[in-house]
């Protein structure tokens, strides 16, 4: 058995998959067609394409215990997920600059730096480099 | 102020309060990133930072979950890749990146990535021929 990566519930896919994309910087893995519009859209980062896939998942949308856990945890402001990146500081400038709204600005922590942000889909994520 | 500002704020006073322990494996940490490819023994680390070893090798697993050893295979292991898939020998890659014996670094390599060094160059460099 094999971990394939980790999911992020999402309303609307085409608007995860273009805020992913364009804001964050991941590419496309694979996008195949499902029933109702939907579709298995997966993400990876640019330099690591064989690592761990990011599933833009619809599932608030249909299921609702799965909205209300997504409400209750954007409500509290904790992140859905965390990402690695080399320098906090240097993304947290570079993505204010493209409009992404942080509600935890670059912060040390100990051993790690965090910044939590946006991701305008329902969801906090969390950017941790390691110190 | 978000619930998990203050869950930050919380386990800030509490888990990292110690400024002189966290300094401390911070600098061993960025030690043993840029000096992966030389002989590191918990002597030389402790001797840097000025604390006896077992003291160190405690505050680095409690900080970062890892002893400075694994730490140090796993710096290795990474930059082993990215030397073979650029097509760097096996026995230049293993040298390269500290390690002292070619049985070591295949068997380490193999236990981290479920592949062999050569296995795993084979594999990268079909790739980027596609």
């Amino acid at each position: 058995m094999r971990i394939f990566g980790l999911s992020i519930p999402v309303m609307d896919q085409e608007k995860a998959f273009q805020f992913y994309t364009e804001k964050l910087g991941f590419i496309k893995k694979v996008d195949i067609p499902l029933d109702g519009g939907h579709r298995w859209l997966t993400l990876v980062s640019k330099d690591a394409q064989d690592g761990p896939e990011l599933l833009l998942e619809p599932a608030p949308l249909h299921f609702k215990p799965s909205k209300v856990y997504q409400e209750a945890l954007m409500e509290a402001g904790i992140p859905w997920t965390q990402f690695d990146v080399d320098n906090v500081q240097e993304e947290y400038d570079r993505l204010t600059g493209l409009g992404v709204e942080f509600s935890v600005k670059p912060t040390e922590m100990g051993t790690v730096k965090v910044a939590v942000f946006d991701d305008t889909c329902g969801n906090f994520i969390q950017i941790v480099e390691q110190l | 102020m978000t619930f998990y500002e203050k869950e930050l704020q919380r386990i800030h006073s509490t888990v990292y309060s110690n400024q002189g322990q966290i300094d401390t494996v911070i600098a061993i940490r960025n030690y043993i990133e840029n000096h992966y490819d030389t002989e590191l023994k918990l002597e030389v680390l402790s001797h840097f930072r000025f604390v006896s070893k077992y003291h160190l090798l405690r505050l680095f697993k409690k900080y970062y979950g890892l002893t400075p050893k694994q730490y140090l295979i796993n710096k290795r292991i990474e930059i082993a890749k990215d030397h073979l898939a650029k097509g760097t020998s096996v026995t230049e890659t293993c040298f390269a990146v500290g390690f002292k014996s070619l049985g070591s670094f295949s068997t380490l390599f193999k236990t981290k990535t479920g592949k062999s060094p050569i296995q795993f160059q084979k594999e990268q460099l079909s790739r980027s021929i596609l």
